[in-house]
């Protein structure tokens, strides 16, 4: 039976999954393999798991709680190693690595934040601030047919949305970042142009959350921000 | 709900909520350790769960739609103006800022169903999410109406 693997803790971890299942219909059952520095939590890895809701609703809800009660590695969801042995072996053998890895964001929690801005709005805005663009919009609503001033357009829209998303991005890290320890910025999104994590210390979460407030602030009406978090670091591990 | 439309807002949330979990889908799929020799099950529909596609900005394509969306706005705007300009004094202030109010919002709204209304997603099973938009946000209207 293939083992699948949910976190690995320092050896001292308090370890407490009561209440809590593993992945898979039925759920699997949450087990703890030991070495000496190192512990990892663990399931009979179902036959053919897939990202269900429950599925991922088990792998979250274990890294959650391990989350509160001390330090963990959290595992990408769907990671199966071919039995426990094998994950002891990976234990043993990656011991100082996994153990840096844990010092490193002991006592930290991961934030997300995402932000997005209402399409119509920014329009509004761009159209309002450039002569050029107001007078492509004029000539291609009167005239369907005019391709190029079309293209134009859009060219130009494009690159107003981009230089204002790219500026407040930037502010958006430049006044965050420093709270906390790190930070990596995702890819954008249909609906998000700023998805980004933030490693930060637990005890910096109040100033954290300040943060996000005054850059929510400093970029008035039209964005929408969200806050995602405390998390386990899987960004950062 | 209005409230949070009109201004930008934080929304700080648990991530072992359900409510979220779509929101943090991304994190638990694509991030996280991984153990070399070990693999990471096949799973069927993973991809399908990763809606929110990334977005090229400088492309024809993208062109084409910021023309076209521009050109709307202009003929909404236009519409609307005149509206409230000859609506008599005694109505004015309601169906005044009424109008205005829902001009302005429906896409703030629109905004905040997207990011909100992917953690109602996460209520469904995810690998049968069809990356329809429009779904989700009236999934999740109806659901806030409650």
């Amino acid at each position: 039976m293939s083992t699948y693997v949910y976190a690995i803790t320092p050896a001292d971890h308090p370890l407490r999954l009561e209440g809590l299942h593993g992945v898979g219909e039925p759920a699997g059952e949450l087990r703890v393999l030991k070495t000496d520095a190192l512990g990892a939590v663990v399931s009979d890895a179902p036959e053919d798991l897939r990202a269900k809701r429950r599925d991922l609703m088990a792998h979250q809800s274990v890294l959650s709680r391990l989350l509160d009660e001390g330090t963990a590695l959290p595992m990408r969801f769907g990671l199966v190693g071919p039995d426990d042995g094998q994950v002891l072996a990976a234990l043993d053998e990656r011991r100082d690595e996994y153990g840096k890895r844990l010092k490193e964001i002991d006592g930290c929690v991961e934030y997300h934040v995402k932000v997005s801005r209402d399409e119509a709005d920014m329009l509004r805005e761009i159209v309002a601030e450039s002569a050029e663009i107001r007078e492509l919009n004029e000539v291609t609503r009167e005239r369907p047919e005019a391709h190029t001033e079309r293209l134009r357009l859009g060219e130009l829209i494009s690159r107003e949305v981009r230089t204002r998303q790219d500026a407040v991005a930037e502010s958006v890290v430049t006044h965050l970042a420093p709270v906390g320890l790190g930070h990596r910025v995702g890819s954008a999104t249909a609906s998000h142009f700023l998805n980004v994590s933030f490693l930060v210390k637990r005890d910096e979460a109040a100033a954290f959350a300040r943060a996000v407030d005054e850059e929510v602030e400093r970029q008035g009406a039209g964005y929408v921000v969200s806050l995602h978090g405390p998390l386990p670091p899987y960004s950062f591990v | 709900m209005s409230v949070m439309a009109q201004s930008p807002t934080t929304a700080p949330s648990q991530g072992g909520n359900s409510g979220t979990l779509y929101d943090v889908l991304e994190l638990i799929l694509d991030r996280g350790l991984v153990i070399d020799a070990f693999v990471r099950v096949s799973l069927v529909g993973i991809e399908i769960l990763k809606v929110d596609v990334r977005v090229v900005v400088a492309s024809v394509d993208t062109y084409l739609r910021f023309a076209e969306a521009c050109n709307r706005l202009d003929l909404e705007s236009g519409r609307k103006a005149p509206t409230q300009l000859t609506d008599i004094v005694g109505e004015t202030t309601e169906s005044g800022a009424k109008g205005k109010t829902k001009g302005a919002l429906s896409g703030a709204v629109e905004a905040v169903g997207q990011t909100l209304g992917r953690g109602r997603k996460g209520d469904e099973e995810p690998e049968s999410a069809d990356g329809d938009g429009k779904k989700t946000t009236s999934r999740r209207s109806a659901a806030r109406e409650e």
